[in-house]
């Protein structure tokens, strides 16, 4: 495989460090990302993944390790990750070319250049004829492939997904599935995907990392290895590959938490 | 505007009351009130002297207007509320977005803040008035120091107010202070902005009265609290009704910008 495009060494994330209520969430994690590769982070609910993402994503200080983005820290390289979360964080102000733009503008890229690049994305990935409307008027899996265009707009070295489709109903969530693994294989893009759901972790991901229970440590990797053309989600699912590696993890997966001190 | 005076909606068997009507009902009410008031005069179950009658209200209102004292009167008082409303409301609103940019200084001004907020701001009139003269100037101050506390503290809280994810994100895109900033912050502030104009409208109207009342020789303040002082009552009421309409024409142009403001 090709270089490392995001890599994390020993990551630690500990909340209140110092004082009676420290909490480790994240202990001593190292990953890497290869450049095209979408990367599954799974593990049971309340893990640390959400901190774990946050620290990837360069949005709060980890308290010992690095994450390094193309060999810069990832904290010193903004506008190199994308992300998106289960909240769409659109504008509601803005319509949905001008969302779109967002991380251009930032750079510096404005008026037509931007608009072009966005109505681009728009035509491409079926939103076309809603440039103009406001993020109100439209559905659920509407507004995340808005947020996924204005992620892929700015050209991110790295694209972080935090659950982004657990506020969908699961017609939506399937569709949407398979399109973004369309889209970011179309537009080759290293992805971080975090989730709880197995299932869209074994569809969308090339190499799975399950994570303990809190603090959230690396439990095991595996590689999915499922062929690639299977961009259905549901052909995915039919597939032995997919039985088989889905009750391994969900055996490995630590369901009950550890009570907590 | 909000119609206070709508009723709420009808069950779905009831056919819906047209727009006209409602408007016909709006002036039955007033023309009812108005009607009882006389006839409890009549019957002498409420004294003139104390309560005005309508009839005197309106002879009242009639005359005056004929002499242009009451539009003379009104033009004073209009002047210095929307002067007073908008220097306050624009300074204020700018003032409490900026502070956004600065958290030490949001943290240092914090007591002051929750001070000013607290206390009732009217009264620093009578120190205003001492400041900024007897004339018209002293009730212009009066409204906009009353409605610029209003509006900065209101315009900031709204800032703190912003999805702190929308920050987040811009940040991560690179974006610097100032640009979250324009991006985010200001438009992201607005639902809290124009409420706090509505709340000046009315904050304006009281700075500007109450200077009046305090010292004036013209506004419709000074007409109702000299009249007051006179036993005018039927003057007392032509003032009273008098800044009714104006609250209410104010209350439809912001209600106005209100509309274009918000997404």
């Amino acid at each position: 495989m090709s270089e490392a495009v995001l890599a994390a060494h020993g990551v630690r994330v500990v909340y209140n460090e110092g004082t009676e209520s420290a909490v480790e969430a994240v202990h001593d994690i190292s990953l890497e990302l290869h450049s095209g590769e979408v990367l599954a982070l799974v593990g049971p609910s309340g893990c640390g993944k959400t901190t774990l993402f946050n620290a990837i994503a360069g949005l709060i200080p980890i308290q010992g390790g690095s994450v390094t983005v193309s060999g810069e820290r990832v904290d010193r390289a903004a506008g190199h990750v994308g992300y998106m979360l289960q909240k769409d964080l659109l504008l509601p102000w803005r319509s949905v070319t001008q969302n779109v733009t967002l991380g251009l503008e930032v750079r510096g890229v404005r008026g037509a250049k931007a608009r072009a690049i966005a109505e681009e994305l728009i035509e491409r990935y079926g939103l076309k004829g809603f440039e103009n409307a406001k993020p109100a008027a439209l559905s659920g899996g509407m507004r995340q492939r808005v947020a996924l265009m204005r992620t892929l707009a700015f050209d991110p070295e790295v694209v972080l997904l935090d659950e982004p489709f657990s506020a969908l109903d699961f017609q939506t969530r399937l569709l949407l599935q398979a399109d973004v693994k369309r889209i970011i294989r179309e537009e080759s893009k290293s992805v971080i995907l975090i989730t709880h759901d197995i299932g869209e972790a074994i569809s969308m991901a090339d190499r799975i990392v399950l994570l303990t229970n809190r603090p959230a440590r690396v439990k095991d990797v595996y590689e999915v290895g499922i062929d690639e053309t299977a961009d259905d989600p549901v052909a995915v699912r039919a597939h032995p590959r997919y039985q088989e590696l889905f009750t391994t993890i969900w055996n490995e997966l630590e369901l009950s938490p550890r009570p907590t001190r | 505007m909000a119609d206070p005076a709508s009723p709420p909606k009808a069950p779905a068997t009831r056919a819906p009351v047209s727009g006209t009507r409602i408007l016909l009902y709006q002036f039955l009410v007033l023309a009812v009130i108005l009607a009882a008031w006389e006839i409890l005069i009549h019957l002498g179950v409420i004294k003139a002297y104390i309560y005005g009658t309508p009839s005197g209200v309106i002879a009242a209102f009639g005359e005056q207007i004929a002499s242009g004292v009451l539009i003379r009167h009104f033009w004073v008082t209009l002047q210095e509320v929307i002067l007073g409303f908008l220097i306050g409301s624009l300074f204020g609103t700018l003032s409490g977005l900026a502070l956004w940019l600065s958290p030490l200084w949001a943290r240092i001004l914090h007591p002051y803040m929750v001070a000013l907020n607290g206390v009732p701001k009217i009264s620093l009139a009578p120190l205003i008035v001492v400041w900024f003269g007897l004339g018209m100037g002293s009730k212009v101050a009066i409204a906009a120091i009353i409605t610029f506390i209003v509006a900065f503290i209101t315009s900031y809280n709204g800032t703190q107010q912003v999805d702190q994810d929308w920050v987040r994100l811009m940040r991560s895109l690179g974006a610097r202070p100032l640009q979250i900033f324009r991006t985010i912050i200001v438009p992201g502030s607005l639902p809290w902005v124009v409420a706090a104009f509505r709340l000046n409208v009315g904050f304006a109207l009281i700075g500007a009265v109450v200077g009046e009342y305090i010292s004036a020789e013209e506004g419709l303040g000074y007409h109702v609290y000299y009249s007051g002082q006179l036993y005018d009552l039927d003057s007392v009421w032509v003032g009273i009704f008098s800044l009714m309409i104006m609250a209410l024409m104010l209350e439809v142009v912001v209600a106005w910008i209100e509309k274009r403001l918000t997404y």
